[in-house]
């Protein structure tokens, strides 16, 4: 049984991580195709940072693990320890075709799969490279179902 | 100087150590040697100087068995190795071949006298296992630290990382 | 962080980030107060075992592989693969599709130009040139889309040619397009060579000699900054570059500074160029016929990427797939370059000079650790930037 108060407590917080998360953005092998496109996210074009959504340096401050391409053998310790450093709760977009298949990578030796393979994934979002609507849209589909 | 005046340049520089040339392309000249004169070619190469070294390229050729139904098959631990050290220089690429056999797969390093090439021959000792004699360094460059010893992935044999 | 310290050691670990085959690097800086002392890299981050996996894959296949290289400068490694097939099967592509070929590379060469100052003038602490040359880059990336119809990776080549065409209304767009950027980059030019504090941080920073620049193989805008004449769109044309020839623009200097203003004079050349090129677009073809089965033998394909000669050697045995493809790209050849300008620089300067030589910095999870007296500590790439930024108030 959760306290009114808790209740309520958990409502500000939901209300504030929808409207302002914090992300981390990750490359785990990826050719940068969808990095750059993640990067231009936060340019003048399409500036997310002017709904709350911000780009962080540390995995500590982040609510929100932002990957790209496939998990390659060297990257994947790094990326389940930046992970396990995010603080509950913690979601995970996986960006591009590469995040959910592998791509175009898939069988070549250097790399162990895709990131749902390693960690667990709460959106895909699929192009090659998704463009930086399909990127916001993505992190919004995320953020509603924070919301219900 | 045209293409083929600054090809035969590269060529008479190394005439001394060739073992036979071939003329793959208008613009290249491969010219083959003996492994343990790499570092006088080169050092010539770069002396006259002629161009750059734009890459070191290995090549596994392995020996091959045919099974009944004619399908080809690696025959680990028999066959050779091939490095190219290509030089560019302008429109032309001067191309140094020498073939190591698997078992001595040694070769001595030229990054003393190019520093260019230490990234380069890394990188061959790791994927195709070749020892770089006299290199500064043996540390891992590409693959990860945990990587078998003695796995080599750019061999024919190497078909995959076994499940562990 | 006052110089009474012992020395340090510093660990730097440049997560992954160039994309490139091998690219993304780990550097260990080792420190004395505040000066570089020794300096080493690791590689591999993103091996994805690429040069392998072309192995298994048929000519056609590879093509899309190769294409994935490096997602900036991805129609140079397509175009570079491609020319070396065709050179295997025999081929001549028809003069419209190698028109179209530098087009786009030139394109990409434009967009991958203002990424790095964006991201090098945001590593120096300048980040409002960063947010104006990123918003500017989306006018080059709106030309590509309208043209192949992808931002990044557009797959405008096929073995034999290229799939896309340009008509009337793209070639006014990209008028328009050049006569926007031209005027825009007349102002970075201003900046980067005018104001004071960028000069600060850039000018007598990190310099390289001619001689120095030779013997460590620097190829691209890092080797012609410092007066290295080597541009493989001149010296061994491909695609039309015989047609629609680039002049190559080297300095002298060495510095930062002339790595700032040969990349934005190259931005010139490219408006230049393109223009020349859609208005005189030969007539022809878009693609020849190529055969799925390679004849023996091998080849070496060099072309310009955005940051310097990317050499290609395909070898075939006669069967629809390689034998060998080897890719050697660009920023492998300027680590070197890094490496030894890094010796006797402040650790302040550490971030402008590797963003200097472009490696594509494009993620934002570099980490730094410190060793400092053996306690382990961590910084982040954020925190170098910082102290670079802070040092130079
Ligand atoms: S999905 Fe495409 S653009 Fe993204 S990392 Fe993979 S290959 Fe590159």
């Amino acid at each position: 049984m959760t306290s009114p108060i808790e209740g309520v407590m958990d409502k500000v917080k939901t209300w504030a991580r929808v409207n302002s998360p914090w992300a981390i953005h990750f490359n785990s092998g990826s050719c940068n195709g969808c990095d750059i496109e993640i990067l231009a996210t936060l340019t003048p074009r399409y500036d997310v940072e002017r709904f709350g959504i911000k780009l962080q340096g540390s995995p500590r401050h982040a609510d929100v693990l932002i990957c790209t391409g496939p998990v390659t053998l060297q990257a994947r310790d790094r990326l389940v320890r930046i992970y396990e450093q995010m603080p509950e709760p913690k979601f995970v977009v996986a960006v591009g075709s590469c995040g959910i298949s592998g791509g175009v990578f898939q069988g070549c030796y250097g790399v162990v799969g895709d990131i749902g393979d390693v960690i667990p994934v709460n959106v895909y979002v699929p192009g090659c490279p998704p463009r930086p609507e399909a990127i916001i849209y993505g992190v919004v589909q995320l953020l509603k179902s924070l919301q219900s | 100087m045209d293409m083929e005046q600054k090809l035969q340049a590269a060529t008479d520089i190394v005439k001394e150590w060739t073992i036979s040339t071939n003329n793959p392309e208008a613009n290249r000249v491969d010219a083959v040697i003996a492994p343990e004169n790499v570092k006088k070619a080169v050092a010539a190469l770069l002396d006259a100087p002629w161009g750059y070294l734009s890459a070191i390229t290995g090549v596994d050729h392995p020996e091959y068995s045919t099974d009944e139904a004619g399908v080809k098959h690696v025959i680990p631990d028999k066959g050779t190795l091939e490095l190219l050290y290509h030089f560019s220089g302008g429109a032309v690429v001067f191309t140094l071949r020498l073939t190591l056999p698997y078992d001595h797969a040694v070769v001595d390093t030229i990054c003393d006298i190019d520093m260019a090439a230490q990234l380069y021959e890394r990188e061959a000792a790791e994927l195709f296992g070749i020892d770089f004699a006299g290199a500064p360094s043996k540390e891992h460059l590409v693959l990860p630290e945990d990587w078998p010893a003695g796995v080599y992935p750019l061999r024919k044999a190497f078909t995959g990382l076994k499940q562990s | 962080m006052g110089s009474e310290k012992k020395p340090e050691k510093f660990v730097v670990s440049i997560g992954p980030q160039h994309p490139a085959l091998k690219e993304p690097g780990h550097f260990e800086f080792g420190v004395e107060g505040e000066i570089v002392t020794s300096a080493t890299a690791r590689l591999g981050f993103v091996h994805r075992g690429m040069e392998k996996g072309t192995e298994s894959r048929t000519w056609v296949q590879n093509l899309y592989l190769m294409e994935r290289v490096c997602g900036i400068c991805s129609h140079v490694h397509a175009m570079a693969y491609a020319q070396g097939v065709e050179k295997l099967a025999h081929v001549e592509v028809p003069p419209r599709a190698r028109a179209i070929r530098e087009l786009i590379a030139e394109l990409e060469r434009i967009h991958s130009h203002l990424l790095w100052l964006g991201v090098a003038a945001h590593e120096g602490g300048f980040d409002t040139l960063f947010m104006l040359s990123w918003r500017d880059r989306e006018t080059v990336m709106d030309l590509l889309e309208s043209i192949t119809g992808n931002r990044v990776n557009y797959s405008a080549n096929v073995l034999g040619g290229v799939k896309i065409d340009i008509d009337e209304a793209k070639i006014s767009a990209i008028h328009k397009g050049m006569d926007f950027l031209e005027e825009r980059t007349r102002h970075y030019m201003k900046v980067v060579t005018e104001d004071e504090t960028f000069l600060g941080r850039t000018r007598n920073i990190g310099s390289m000699s001619l001689d120095l620049a030779l013997r460590l193989g620097a190829v691209g805008p890092t080797a012609r900054a410092s007066g290295v004449t080597y541009d493989v769109r001149v010296d061994s044309p491909y695609a039309a570059y015989a047609d629609f020839p680039i002049k190559v623009v080297t300095d002298t200097a060495g510095d930062l500074e002339a790595r700032f203003v040969v990349r934005i004079k190259e931005l010139y050349e490219s408006f230049r160029v393109i223009r020349e090129l859609i208005d005189h677009m030969p007539a022809s073809e878009l693609t020849t016929r190529i055969p799925r089965r390679m004849p023996e033998g091998e080849v070496v394909s060099r072309v310009e990427a955005p940051r310097g000669e990317l050499f290609y050697y395909l070898k075939s045995n006669g069967s629809d797939m390689p034998e060998r493809i080897k890719v050697r790209t660009p920023s492998l050849c300027n680590w070197g370059s890094v490496l030894s300008t890094a010796v006797g620089h402040k650790l302040a300067d550490m971030p402008m000079i590797l963003a200097g030589i472009d490696p594509c910095f494009s993620c934002n999870d570099r980490m730094v650790l410190v060793n400092q007296d053996n306690n382990l500590s961590t910084w982040s790439w954020e925190d170098l930037r910082q102290y670079g930024i802070e040092y130079y108030k």
